[in-house]
Parts: C-alpha cells; sequence; structure tokens
C-alpha cells in the first residue's frame, strides 16, 4: 500500500538516472573510441603524454590538504559556535557567508590577494618587514594557494556537518569530565573527538567527493600549471577531441566512485 | 572569564578570516587602480575613493546579458527543483525507511558525479538537440546538482507536518492530489520557499557546467572569468560585487535551511 508513492519519487529518479547515470556510461563508451568511431585504447595511452601521474598526485594533495585546512578550521569554528556567549548570532552568520560568494569570485579575490607583485599577502609581509613570496614559484605553493582559497570558501559547509555533530553531543558529558578535572584539551580529545567520528568521516568523504572535482578555483588561481584532474581534462576537452577528454573524465570518474562506494559503505552503518 | 576571553579571540579570528577577502575585493572595487592593481604593495586600507571602476565596467562591458542569462537559468532551476521535488520530498516522506533510504543514496550519488563526466558527454548530445547554449539545456544539466538538495529539503519539510493533518484532510475526503494543493504546500511553503530559492543560489553560482555548456552566451560566473582571461580585471571585480551581494543576502535569509544534516546527504539516517 505504501509502495504507491514511490510514483511520486519516480520523476525525480528518471531524470537524475537521464543526466547523471546516462552521461556517465556515455563517457567510458567514448573514452574507448576514436572521433572516426573506431574501438581504440590510444585516448588512454594519450593521457601518460599530458602527464597523467603527476596530475593525479597534484590531484591527491590538493584535495588531501584542503580537507585537512578545512577540517581544523571547521573543528575550531565549531567549537566556539557550539558555546554561548554574547554575539554568537553575529559570530555564526559571518561564518557562513563565504557560502554565498561565487567561486568564481573567491577565486578571483585569492589571486588579487596571492598576486606576487601587487599582492595584497605580499603587502602585508612588507608590513611586518618581511619580503615577499612569489607564490607561484614551484608546484606546492600553488597548490597550497589553492587549498587556502578552496577552505575560505567550504568550510562553512564543513563547519554546519560539524556543528550538527557537536550539538548531538550531550552537554552532561562535558561537566561530568569538568568534576573529574579533565581540562578543555582532554575533554576534547576524550569526548569531542570519539563522538564526532562519524560526522568527521561523512563531511571527509562527502567534501573529498567535491574536492576531487574541484574546477574554477584552481582554473582561475594556477591555470594548467600544475594541472589536477579537472583542469586537465578541460584543457583536452577544448583543444583536442571529446573523446580524450572522456578518457581524462573516466579517470576522475574512477577515483570518485571508490570515494561514492566509500561513502555508502560508511552510509549503510550508520 | 579567562575561558570566555578565548572563546572571544577565537570567534575574533575566525571572523577576520571570512571578512577580509571580502574587504579586499570591496577595496579594489572602490578606490582608484593606482592604489590597487598598478601598485606593488597596494596599501591594505582605503586611500582613496571612486566609483568609476564600476562606472567604467557597467558602461564599457556587457553586463546585462550575462545577467539575464544567469537570472532565467537560475529561475528555470528553481522552478523544475520545486516541480520534481514535492512530488519526491512527499513519497519519500511516506515511504518505509528502507526504500527511501535507497532513494537517498541513488540521489547522493548524482550529486557527487563529477560535473565534467557529464558535461562532456552531454555537450556532444546537446549540440545535436539544439540545446547547446540555451537557457533550458544548462536549466536541465545544473538541476542535478540542486534537485538532491531541493528533495531533501522539502522531504524534512514535509516530514514535520503532523500524520494528523493528513489523517484528517482524508477523513474530510480530500483525494491525495487535493491534500497536497490545498493543505500541505499551504503549511509547507517556507520550506518550498526556501528550496526554490536555494536551487536559484546554487545555479547562480554554478560555473563547471556553465562554461562547458554556454560559452557563447556566458552566465555571469563564465563573463566574470572570461574578463579575468582577457585582463579586464576591474570589470571582473565590478561585476563580482554585484553579483555576490544578492547571494549573501539570500544566505544569511536562508542560514536556517542550510543545515549540516542536509549537506551530508541525511546524516540522520
Amino acid at each position: 500500500m505504501k509502495l504507491r508513492y514511490i510514483f511520486f519519487v519516480l520523476p525525480s529518479l528518471v531524470y537524475v538516472l537521464a543526466f547523471a547515470f546516462y552521461p556517465s556510461a556515455r563517457a567510458v563508451y567514448l573514452s574507448f573510441f576514436t572521433s572516426q568511431g573506431k574501438f581504440t585504447l590510444d585516448n588512454y595511452k594519450e593521457l601518460f603524454y599530458f602527464n597523467l601521474y603527476g596530475t593525479i598526485e597534484n590531484t591527491v594533495i590538493l584535495t588531501v590538504g584542503a580537507l585537512m585546512i578545512q577540517l581544523l578550521l571547521a573543528l575550531g569554528i565549531s567549537s566556539i559556535l557550539v558555546r554561548e556567549f554574547k554575539g554568537k548570532r553575529l559570530v555564526s552568520t559571518i561564518s557562513i557567508i563565504p557560502m554565498g560568494v561565487a567561486t568564481v569570485v573567491a577565486a578571483i579575490t585569492f589571486a588579487f590577494i596571492f598576486q606576487t607583485s601587487g599582492g595584497y599577502a605580499n603587502t602585508f609581509l612588507h608590513y611586518l618587514g618581511l619580503s615577499g613570496i612569489n607564490w607561484y614559484f614551484n608546484s606546492y605553493i600553488s597548490l597550497f594557494i589553492v587549498m587556502i582559497a578552496d577552505s575560505w570558501k567550504n568550510t562553512p559547509i564543513m563547519t554546519l556537518i560539524i556543528l550538527a555533530g557537536m550539538y548531538s553531543i550531550p552537554r552532561d558529558l562535558y561537566y561530568a569530565a569538568a568534576l573529574d578535572g579533565a581540562g578543555p584539551l582532554r575533554r576534547f580529545v576524550h569526548i569531542t573527538l570519539p563522538n564526532l567520528k562519524k560526522f568527521i568521516a561523512i563531511a571527509l568523504i562527502i567534501r573529498g567527493v567535491s574536492e576531487f572535482n574541484i574546477f574554477a578555483l584552481p582554473l582561475i588561481l594556477i591555470g594548467y600549471s600544475p594541472s589536477i584532474l579537472t583542469t586537465l581534462a578541460y584543457s583536452l576537452y577544448s583543444t583536442t577531441t571529446e573523446n580524450l577528454a572522456s578518457a581524462a573524465a573516466v579517470i576522475i570518474l574512477i577515483f570518485v566512485s571508490v570515494l561514492i562506494a566509500l561513502n555508502i559503505k560508511l552510509g549503510g552503518k550508520r | 572569564m579567562r575561558r570566555n576571553l578565548l572563546v572571544y579571540a577565537g570567534a575574533i579570528i575566525f571572523t577576520l578570516y571570512f571578512l577580509v577577502p571580502l574587504y579586499i575585493l570591496i577595496l579594489i572595487a572602490f578606490s582608484p587602480a593606482k592604489f590597487t592593481l598598478e601598485s606593488l604593495y597596494p596599501p591594505l586600507y582605503f586611500k582613496g575613493f571612486t566609483l568609476n571602476n564600476l562606472v567604467y565596467a557597467f558602461t564599457q562591458y556587457d553586463f546585462v546579458h550575462p545577467f539575464l542569462k544567469s537570472f532565467f537559468v537560475a529561475s528555470l532551476v528553481g522552478v523544475i527543483a520545486i516541480l520534481l521535488g514535492i512530488p519526491a520530498g512527499y513519497g519519500l516522506s511516506k515511504l518505509p525507511g528502507k526504500i527511501a533510504y535507497a532513494f537517498i543514496v541513488v540521489l547522493l550519488i548524482t550529486n557527487m558525479v563529477p560535473g565534467l563526466v557529464v558535461a562532456i558527454p552531454i555537450s556532444v548530445e546537446f549540440i545535436k538537440l539544439h540545446l547547446f547554449d540555451s537557457i533550458p539545456g544548462l536549466a536541465l544539466v545544473q538541476e542535478l546538482v540542486t534537485l538532491p538538495l531541493a528533495v531533501f529539503i522539502l522531504q524534512g519539510t514535509f516530514s514535520a507536518v503532523p500524520k494528523e493533518v493528513e489523517y484528517q484532510a482524508k477523513i474530510d475526503g480530500a483525494s491525495t492530489l487535493s491534500y497536497l494543493t490545498n493543505v500541505l504546500i499551504p503549511i509547507a511553503l517556507p520550506g518550498i520557499v526556501a528550496a526554490f530559492l536555494i536551487s536559484w543560489m546554487f545555479s547562480w553560482d554554478e560555473f563547471t557546467y556553465a562554461v562547458l555548456l554556454s560559452p557563447i552566451h556566458p552566465t555571469l560566473p563564465v563573463e566574470i572569468y572570461f574578463n579575468i582571461q582577457r585582463g579586464n580585471e576591474l570589470a571582473a571585480v565590478a561585476f563580482s560585487l554585484v553579483f555576490t551581494i544578492p547571494v549573501i543576502v539570500l544566505t544569511v535569509i536562508l542560514q536556517k535551511y542550510l543545515k549540516g544534516e542536509y549537506l551530508a546527504g541525511g546524516v540522520k539516517y
């Protein structure tokens, strides 16, 4: 009887299947053919000419780094927002603002901040009496700039998830621990972190998938050097064939699929 | 007391962290270029104030068309999200947990499919279907980003309506359709509006699909990116500012609907 409600869900289901699963299957298909329609593995072979390994490495570094920065920031902000204090509403409103700032706008702003000549970060260093830094000196610094910009834009999402987790921890646990003489740090390590484990895992996987797909920020901030998987796929799309670009897209899909599978596995346990 | 001091110190540091980039954007938009883009160490405070940057940007570069395109695409995305999302949200709130969970997993997965993976094959199809670079074409694809979120919000809103309301309506002889249109939708209106506006907001800001599927008549984010590429930095800054203000206002208004649970794709299940 209750199953008739499936019909209400069907339109959405058909829609997302048509627009997500069909193109994904199509991308896999395209990646195995030449533009003349002949089966080939050359598209994948050709990817290695474009430094596929290095690109994957950059993507992984970027994803892990951005996640770590966001997690630390989100834990810090949530620890503050979970308490009652004067001005809490204002702080929580401000902490969500970057969510409303478009990725493109965030990218441009951070490009101005981290310009090598005429950048605001270097002005700040100058005020402190330090010399400016070439923010694009090597690929690690460049990736670090992207991580910072991305963390600014996306920490609010992480914060919302972590904060939801923190609110779910009974306050009594903290009072009891405080009575037993546990300081703030010990309470954080022994109560907050263990109780947040599930939320942290979910936040990391959900954000991790988005980080893997990160596109506009690196495109605007660092262009194609060092390249990551999405910018590589985009540059192949705009300069070569759909088939070669599809092959690069399929590599992204493989990595993301693993993360999605992890998410479902974790989700089943909640 | 010392504890409170620590909380305030932390709050101030984080507040600064979130506000400084926006301050820099405003600084560049309203300062003469010689104090910003043309200076080796641009000052961190206002040395001069001008509206010329904005006037110049809006008179010299096309703002209206990208703005309208973004606006229409986002509005269409919002409408589709509501049309598909209301039945889906209602259905999910009535289905047994296990089946609802299976649907939610599918929605979540689609939310995670990489934009580029979807956009590259779709661009090939769209050229054949004459949907490439069109408003409906882009809206249909961007819907993928917003529909799952809209469904989660609507499902949450509908689940909060007491069961008795529906029983009462059914006893009074209402069909499911008339219950939906006459009872449920009016009660759940705030949630529905939120779902529309959040869909609107995510589409307004979307870049990946827009740059691949609508590069000739771009939306505003893509136009801003193109301006940066062409070196029209002041135009990009001016457009960014106008582009950002409405979304920040919306974010603040919709704060209570931007919950961790929805963003985590239903952690509560």
